[in-house]
């Protein structure tokens, strides 16, 4: 039973290191190589596809990594 | 049920479809996106690169622009003056892409946190603040608009997500809700032109503004009575008269909304969406009325509308954000910076209400409309001036006005973020309190 409990318990620090460092470099390029991603993003057309899609990969990479946070730090919703 | 929501999403599609064909959605037209190559100061003239052509482009400046207004080589957006009686004059210039350093950074990555929060905790929110707040920043109004939208559609589907996952998502209503909003965005759009064609910017101005206060006073006020009946009463929610009696009008097609326990006709669901549409037209904040439309008029609990509200967010943002995104004035540095703390907010908000019943939602919701409505009124003593209707305004009462709302916008937001903080945590302790109890309670017995 104590198993169990811990086993349900763990927290999950590995993942949300992975996906943290994942958005932290997704994140460091975008501010790094500020000229070209305005540039090429902002062309209009067919190119809303980058922004679009860029939201899209954030919200889940950078999402994963705050769920994963409010986890570690114990907040999670009544059951 | 499968059948209907087929309907509903092809329907949905097609309107997709046929609006971006037309390409009448709401960014504007007549901007220029492109360089300046070269100034001639004497003949205040100035050579232009459109983005996407090779050729130059000679422009005049207007007599108030001054030549230290042209920067070269900065991509900018160019609006021409077409009054000025020749062609080629430009009206107005603004640099696309600010520079970003830490503070201003540090400053979005703090506004989206705490619009996450409230956007998770009541259905909507933040919007109102972020498109000022960039503003302020240095945006142009059309980067401003166009990044918090491309903000809002993923933090609405994380949202979505995380309080499906708490069984507080009706997603049959919410798709009914984002359908017909979108035929409310058309009609407020129309609207929107109609005026600005009539009575010119400022007459828009004043409209919009007038719209803002009246709503928000008074869906607020009717939400902060209905909280405070609630908390004298216990706080158990029960549905409204109006939308018992509402339940009662048997015109086909009559829709089961399972989560939110309500069976209703569809007839009485669309004057909500489309009323949604428009107002988030029109202020940008269409939660203010979808959220209390499925609260008092539909029936369903404020849990459910508030929750079901992303849904319907998540689809109005991503139809917007696609025709801005084709318009080519996303600030995808914006939008993503904004994103990264709104993420974090909009889990923290939507886990927040499984620890809160269901009056503490409305008591949020109606502080932030009053306190929002109050902002946007001391915009309309201005804007009556413009329209003529008042006596100009002082130069320090304008501006005493122009900051108190702002400040208010912020009051606004700081005050949600406290109040949804503070009844989140004392939800928790309870519940950890309840929780150790009934341990001992289970150990002694």
């Amino acid at each position: 039973m104590s198993t169990q409990n811990k086993a349900i318990k763990k927290k999950p620090v590995m993942a949300m290191l992975l996906f943290g460092c994942v958005s932290l470099t997704a994140y460091f390029y975008l501010m790094t190589h500020q000229g070209l991603v305005t540039e090429t993003f902002t062309k209009g057309g067919w190119y809303a596809a980058f922004p679009i899609l860029a939201a899209f990969a954030f919200s889940f990479i950078h999402g994963a990594f705050a769920s994963n946070l409010l986890s570690v730090f114990g907040i999670e919703a009544k059951k | 049920m499968k059948r209907t929501v087929t309907l509903i999403f092809t329907l949905m599609l097609s309107l997709l479809m046929a609006a971006s064909a037309m390409a009448g959605g709401p960014p504007p037209k007549d901007l220029l996106k492109g360089y300046f190559t070269e100034v001639n100061e004497a003949a205040r003239t100035v050579q232009f690169e459109k983005e996407g052509s090779e050729t130059l482009t000679t422009f005049h400046l207007n007599q108030e622009m001054a030549v230290e207004d042209i920067k070269l080589n900065k991509k900018v957006m160019v609006t021409l003056d077409k009054h000025a009686g020749r062609p080629n004059v430009i009206g107005d210039v603004s640099i696309m892409f600010m520079d970003l350093p830490l503070s201003k950074i540090g400053y979005l990555i703090i506004i989206g946190l705490i619009g996450g929060l409230l956007s998770g905790f009541i259905g909507s929110g933040g919007a109102f603040v972020m498109t000022p707040a960039m503003m302020t920043l240095g945006a142009p109004g059309a980067i401003a608009v166009a990044s918090n939208m491309c903000h809002k559609f993923p933090k609405a589907m994380v949202g979505a997500f995380k309080r499906y996952k708490y069984g507080q998502v009706d997603i049959k209503l919410g798709l009914v809700m984002a359908v017909t909003a979108i035929i409310g965005v058309e009609v407020g759009i129309q609207m929107q032109k109609y005026i600005l064609n009539t009575w010119g910017n400022a007459g828009s101005n004043l409209y919009v503004s007038l719209v803002f206060v009246c709503v928000l006073v008074v869906v607020g006020l009717i939400v902060a009575r209905d909280a405070y009946k609630l908390s004298k009463g216990g706080g158990e929610a029960k549905t409204g008269k109006l939308a018992l009696a509402l339940m009662k009008i048997n015109i086909p097609p009559m829709m089961e909304f399972k989560v939110a326990k309500v069976r209703i006709s569809f007839w009485i669901t669309v004057p909500i969406g489309v009323l949604t549409g428009m107002l988030a037209a029109t202020i940008a904040v269409g939660g203010f009325i979808g959220v209390p439309g499925m609260i008092y008029v539909i029936g369903a609990s404020a849990m459910v509308a508030s929750a079901t509200e992303l849904v319907v967010a998540f689809i109005m943002g991503c139809y917007g954000s696609v025709q801005w995104a084709i318009s080519g004035l996303v600030d995808i540095r914006m939008t993503l910076l904004i994103l990264s703390g709104s993420l974090i907010g909009v889990q923290l908000g939507a886990l927040g209400t499984t620890y809160v019943k269901d009056h503490i939602i409305k008591i949020v919701m109606a502080s932030v409309m009053l306190i929002v409505a109050v902002s946007r009124g001391a915009k309309v003593p201005g804007y009556l001036a413009d329209v003529g209707l008042m006596n100009p305004l002082e130069p320090q009462v304008t501006a005493m006005l122009n900051s108190v709302s702002f400040w208010a916008l912020i009051v606004a937001l700081a005050s949600a973020g406290g109040l949804i903080t503070f009844f989140m945590i004392k939800g928790m302790i309870q519940a950890r309190r309840e929780e150790k109890q009934s341990v001992l309670e289970t150990a002694h017995g």
